[in-house]
């Protein structure tokens, strides 16, 4: 077997592709991509058994086949190469290739491409279309408010409920969660999943700026494709905490200031914080709120006072800086809003203008300061 | 105090006053407490295995622990300590460093305060206590060794320098048994030899703790006494009879530790937000794995997941185990400024779909 592409195009596919592989694959086949002829199209496949990508690009072949090819010095070799057509040849009885570039010849041992895990094909699937900034821009959203905590699998992962006219995706590490809500999607059904974190993370990488995504699920995977991109991941199966119980109804009190300005100024105080807890303390009094940290184990403090706008009771109320930062950091608005309670309640942030089409809900959990 | 635990069993059971005693496991795995002196005379000491001890003093009696028993006498000691100072700094049940430089009853001579304090001891337990009386702690831990059982030993400034260049390099308070032997490598086998190395080569062969030695050989030590030593890690650890070998076992064992710790946390209200599990193979191989949460836990139920956890993710390390230990650090109370990361209620038994 033997094709023609352009090594600038092939590196593109690959590194698509190559996200898939894990980092200490368990069987050794899993640090290679599957290449796949069919009628002048090449199809490359990655995986690591949770979450594959199969990606596919036109060549010049002579016949049908298929090899594993070891990913890293393939892209290696790829990388270190100017923009040039390249030839593969495969020996399909011991899987050796032979590459030709302008420059000279690069013999490397591929596997049987039979042996490659089987990607899992999207069966008995139900099917909703999102265009691909939308999901970009719920993934960017939610994905830092997940868990790395193993004990309780569904956190790690976000979770996507796909109603009739709107998909909810959410993420909690149980400290703090992310709600956003996308109202203009048509689906034939109604249903939830939980996708792992890595998937996401690949996505975010690869999803093209403009067009659409079809979005396929089963009880086991999920299936993102678009152009001519395809990634499959198993789904989390866990339960997903009753998120919609924490979400408080009846917060009184009611803050307005500008975002950069409140992010800004934690990310000095935070500096001045203790170091595990990025414990900071907000005093927020109707016109205006003080922000201070303190790292006893350095004697460092700082203080910090910011115009707003508050309609409630005074309230001292801690928070993790990094957390709000975070939170901050995702929203747009030139101004949030912070609907609080008591100082070991919830908060909500919110941002005080709502782009159309969508909505976005965050909480904290404050930090219950000790004295 | 003297052969603390062993002196109890012996005042309080009159057949054992003037017999090797041991306090207690003379099994396979257990491990000398106390030993009264009488036993110490055969090289009897504590934290020995019991089969070694029996093997030095065939005649050794063991008796069980008594360890209620022992915090009660525990207590009439340290509130004497307190008659005359705020600044006792507790080292162990039977064993305190007292700052009297301002003390209560307005005695000017440390020799004095520490005779007394035996004194009062003694009428109140029957239990004899050796003292050390120096212008520094570490000064006073070393005297306090000099003249055991039952005697008092005063090192003034004028007396210290040449003291500390006569006393062998085992006796200084944290050089243990490897630390020597360095040390003797290096031809140090007194304070005088330890004194001829200049603080970096010292810094350089024993790391950090090396400024330490350098400081305290020339009778330099200003730590002062704390009252209230902050408590850093609450755990519990069981070595086995038998080697443990299937995983069930372990899960087993490590659930009544679990317990056993989880309870001293509730008891002492201090919390860890880090977990450990401490395995010793059957080989004498020590792991620790550890998990940090971002708050505490205050949940047995996690706290024993977290330690299956610890314990599959390494099960693969080893084969027989003689020892298991849970440990929780990272206290709520050894960091009196942090707050606690609240979480939400999650209704983790409630279904959302």
């Amino acid at each position: 077997m033997k094709f023609s592409v352009s090594s600038n195009e092939l590196l593109k596919q690959l590194q698509i592709a190559g996200g898939a592989i894990g980092s200490s694959p368990v069987l050794p086949i899993l640090e290679d991509f599957l290449f796949k002829i069919e009628d002048n199209k090449l199809i490359i496949s990655a995986t690591d058994l949770e979450t594959s990508i199969t990606t596919q690009i036109d060549v010049m072949s002579d016949a049908n086949g298929i090899v594993a090819v070891p990913a890293r010095i393939l892209l290696d070799t790829l990388k270190a190469l100017p923009e040039q057509p390249i030839t593969f040849n495969v020996n399909d009885e011991n899987f050796g290739i032979e590459i030709t570039s302008a420059y000279g010849k690069y013999k490397l041992a591929g596997e049987n491409g039979q042996d490659f895990p089987n990607i899992p094909e999207p069966d008995g699937v139900d099917s909703v279309s999102l265009n691909a900034p939308t999901l970009t821009n719920a993934i960017a959203k939610t994905l830092f408010a997940t868990s790395n905590d193993e004990l309780r699998p569904a956190m790690t992962g976000v979770y996507f409920q796909v109603d009739f006219t709107k998909l909810i995706v959410v993420a909690t590490d149980a400290h703090k969660l992310v709600k956003y809500t996308f109202t203009d999607i048509t689906s034939e059904v109604s249903t939830t999943f939980i996708v792992p974190k890595k998937a996401l993370n690949l996505l975010k990488g690869a999803l093209p700026s403009g067009g659409d995504i079809k979005l396929s699920f089963n009880k086991a995977n999920a299936f993102f494709a678009f152009d001519d991109t395809t990634l499959v991941c198993r789904l989390i199966d866990s339960r997903y905490p009753d998120y919609n119980a924490v979400i408080p109804v009846d917060n009184p009190n009611l803050l307005t200031l500008p975002r950069t300005d409140f992010q800004n100024s934690l990310k000095r105080i935070a500096i001045y914080a203790n170091k595990t807890t990025n414990q900071v303390i907000l005093n927020i009094t109707p016109d205006s709120m003080t922000i201070s940290a303190q790292d006893l184990d350095f004697s460092n403090e700082a203080t910090e006072q910011l115009n707003c706008n508050y309609e409630g009771e005074p309230v001292t109320i801690g928070f993790n800086a990094k957390f709000l930062v975070e939170m901050l950091g995702v929203l747009e608005s030139d101004d949030i809003k912070m609907e609080l309670s008591t100082p070991t309640r919830a908060g909500i942030l919110l941002p005080a203008e709502e782009t159309d089409g969508e909505e976005i809900l965050m909480l904290v959990m404050p930090v219950m300061l000790s004295n | 105090m003297d052969a603390f635990y062993a002196s109890i069993e012996q005042r309080d059971h009159p057949e054992l006053r003037g017999k090797p005693v041991a306090v207690g496991g003379s099994g396979r795995r257990g491990v000398v407490a106390s030993a009264s002196y009488e036993a110490r005379k055969y090289g009897v000491r504590s934290a020995m295995p019991g089969v070694t001890a029996k093997r030095l003093c065939p005649g050794l009696i063991f008796t069980g622990r008594h360890h209620d028993l022992y915090a009660e006498e525990s207590k009439k000691i340290r509130s004497i300590f307190y008659e005359f100072s705020d600044l006792v700094e507790p080292l162990s049940l039977d064993e305190a460093y007292l700052d009297v430089t301002e003390n209560k009853k307005g005695i000017n001579s440390g020799t004095i305060i520490a005779n007394q304090i035996r004194k009062q001891i003694f009428e109140a337990t029957q239990l004899t206590a050796s003292a050390g009386v120096s212008f520094n702690k570490f000064l006073a831990k070393v005297a306090s060794d000099i003249n055991k059982p039952n005697g008092i030993k005063v090192i003034t400034p004028e007396e210290a320098i040449l003291f500390l260049e006569q006393l062998p390099i085992e006796k200084f308070m944290g050089i243990g048994k490897v630390t020597a032997k360095k040390m003797h490598d290096m031809r140090i086998f007194t304070g005088g030899d330890l004194k001829k190395y200049d603080e970096i080569v010292l810094v350089q062969r024993f790391g950090k703790v090396g400024r330490h030695y350098y400081k305290i050989v020339r009778a330099q030590d200003n730590r002062p006494v704390k009252p209230d030593r902050i408590r850093k890690s609450i755990g519990a650890e069981r070595t086995f009879l038998e080697d443990l070998e299937s995983m069930d076992s372990m899960k087993e064992k490590l659930d009544k530790i679990s317990e056993v710790v989880f309870n001293y946390m509730v008891k002492k209200d201090n919390y860890g937000r880090t977990v450990t599990l401490k395995i010793k193979t059957h080989d004498f191989k020590l792991i620790t794995r550890s998990k940090t949460f971002l708050s505490e836990v205050r949940d047995l139920g996690i706290l024993k997941e977290t330690i299956y956890e610890l314990l599959a993710n390494n099960f693969e390390v080893f084969e027989k185990v003689r020892l298991l230990g849970v440990t929780t650090s990272n206290l709520s109370k050894e960091h009196p400024g942090e707050g606690i990361q609240l979480e939400f209620d999650f209704d983790e038994k409630k279904d959302l779909d």
